[in-house]
């Protein structure tokens, strides 16, 4: 009687222990980034105060406009535009690689995340900045793979970093500091400013 | 995601009326043992041996068992994920069992949103003891704790829709197939077991299970492992519903030992209530379970 009582109370546990077994373990981040750190020269973390906008390049080439008239501001413009003609500006076409912004207006940041192309060997970046008129291109060589964490999470495409360089208008050098690009989070590169912090 | 949790179900549904048609069972089997007395028939005497006599006369080696389980089979059919395994148990006094379980792994599963597959089939094995921890160990049905550690060798297949990239385009077709993978992992054991007719018990146990380490693929983790399960938490829980048969292979027979048995009948029938005690039983062979032979 004590056995069969016994019994019950385990089948019940059990019964209630593996219906509440099920859960839905999917990374919180749904987009694979690469994680870009802020420097000074000398390797101190950095809040960047001037405005940062990264562009990228794509493939293919697209028609751009330029509008000048003596004593105005140069216009460029994507598509053409006849009222400016009509205003007298003399209009230039010309062929540019596409483009697309990946970043917009990044402000005091210690680090920026910026997506890689997914079966394109190099990726260019170009950072603008707002107190610097120059800009920095930054050329990064990787090798992607599809990741799979869970079927009910869908697929994922991580990178390995490869080489990467910069030009040194607001930048003074550039690292790879973890090459595996995944959705830990990581700070994948460093990136030192030109100065360095003093107290 | 739907369809996963529909078959989850369905299988701890399965799982659950399996354990309940043990319990009865059990019950079964323990009501035609205490059958009601017809009008005017005497109760027999009943006889009371002290267990702590019996253990001096428990052989040490009481034959090997050989089980097969019945949920594995059941659950391949109705959901993603099934077992076809057997085991072979040594049975040491009546209370340790050093067990070895072997078998076969599949799973095959598509998520209903993701579209991503995941197949897998494989053997895999465990090996580990068994714990009696009823104080009884002359009576045939089992309470036991044990313990396994679990190993399977296998590959796995992983295939879904083309990856598109949003931002600078194209696309490419998702398919991963044979990446190889070791797992090793641990259980503990828990189950009942009871003798539904000489020589076979049916039971069941619950199984909590640890992975504890898995070859790592830079492409896919292994979302479920042969023998193991699912991934998907760090732990899991599984179990078995076995059918096991006595094997009385190799089996001993008692020492030529005295044993000092206490034989109490019931106050009822006893006339004097002293107990009585029989010295040195002569020659007592015990096959393969001790009590049935010193009740007849």
């Amino acid at each position: 009687m004590k056995l069969k009582k016994i019994i019950g109370y385990i089948i019940g546990v059990a019964a209630l222990l593996l219906v509440g077994c099920y859960s839905n373990n999917c990374p919180l981040e749904n987009t694979v980034t690469c994680n870009y750190g802020f420097y000074d020269a000398e390797g101190t973390s950095i809040y960047y105060v001037d405005t940062i906008t990264v562009t990228t390049l794509m493939p293919g080439y697209k028609t751009v406009y330029t509008y000048r008239k003596l004593g105005n501001k140069t216009v460029t413009k994507d598509t053409r535009d006849t009222a400016l003609v009509n205003l007298g500006y003399t209009e230039t076409a010309s062929q540019q690689r596409k483009d697309t912004i990946l970043l917009n207006q990044l402000m005091g940041a210690t680090n920026m995340k910026v997506p890689m192309s997914y079966f394109h060997e190099e990726d260019t970046l170009i950072l603008s900045y707002k107190m610097i008129l120059r800009k920095d291109t930054i050329k990064i060589r990787h090798s992607s793979y599809a990741n799979v964490e869970l079927p009910e999470c869908g697929t994922y495409r991580f990178h390995t970093l490869q080489n990467i360089s910069s030009t040194d208008a607001a930048i003074d050098h550039i690292e790879i500091s973890n090459s595996k690009v995944n959705y830990d989070g990581n700070i994948n590169v460093k990136i030192y400013f030109n100065g360095v912090v003093t107290e | 995601m739907r369809k996963a949790m529909s078959s989850n179900q369905l299988r701890h549904i399965i799982c659950v009326a399996l354990m309940m048609s043990t319990s009865v069972l059990a019950t079964m089997a323990q009501e035609q043992q205490t059958q009601p007395l017809m009008p005017g028939e005497t109760p027999k005497p009943t006889k009371y041996v002290a267990v702590e006599e019996q253990k001096e006369h428990l052989v040490f080696f009481q034959g090997f068992t050989l089980s097969v389980d019945g949920y594995g089979p059941v659950a391949m059919m109705v959901s993603d994920y099934g077992t076809l395994e057997g085991a072979l148990r040594l049975n040491l006094k009546n209370t340790f069992f050093p067990i070895i379980e072997a078998g076969v792994g599949k799973c095959s599963k598509e998520d209903f949103n993701t579209k991503v597959s995941y197949k897998a089939s494989a053997p895999f094995g465990r090996i580990g003891i068994d714990f009696n921890m009823l104080k009884d160990k002359f009576q045939n049905n089992r309470l036991y704790l044990g313990a396994r550690y679990g190993i399977s060798i296998f590959q796995y297949d992983v295939a879904g829709p083309a990856q598109k990239d949003p931002i600078w385009g194209g696309s490419k077709p998702f398919s991963m197939k044979s990446i190889d993978c070791t797992s090793h992992w641990a259980e503990l054991v828990f189950g009942v077991e009871v003798q539904i007719v000489k020589n076979f018990h049916m039971g069941w146990a619950v199984r909590y299970k640890r992975e504890i380490s898995s070859t790592k693929s830079d492409y896919a983790k292994p979302n479920c492992i042969p023998g193991y399960g699912y991934t998907t938490n760090a732990t899991c829980w599984g179990g078995t519903y076995s059918l096991i048969f006595d094997l009385n292979w190799g089996m001993k027979k008692s020492h030529k030992r005295g044993v000092n048995v206490e034989i109490r009948d019931l106050p009822a029938q006893t006339q004097d209530d002293s107990p009585l005690t029989i010295e040195n039983e002569s020659e007592h062979t015990d096959n393969e379970n001790g009590t049935e032979e010193q009740e007849e």
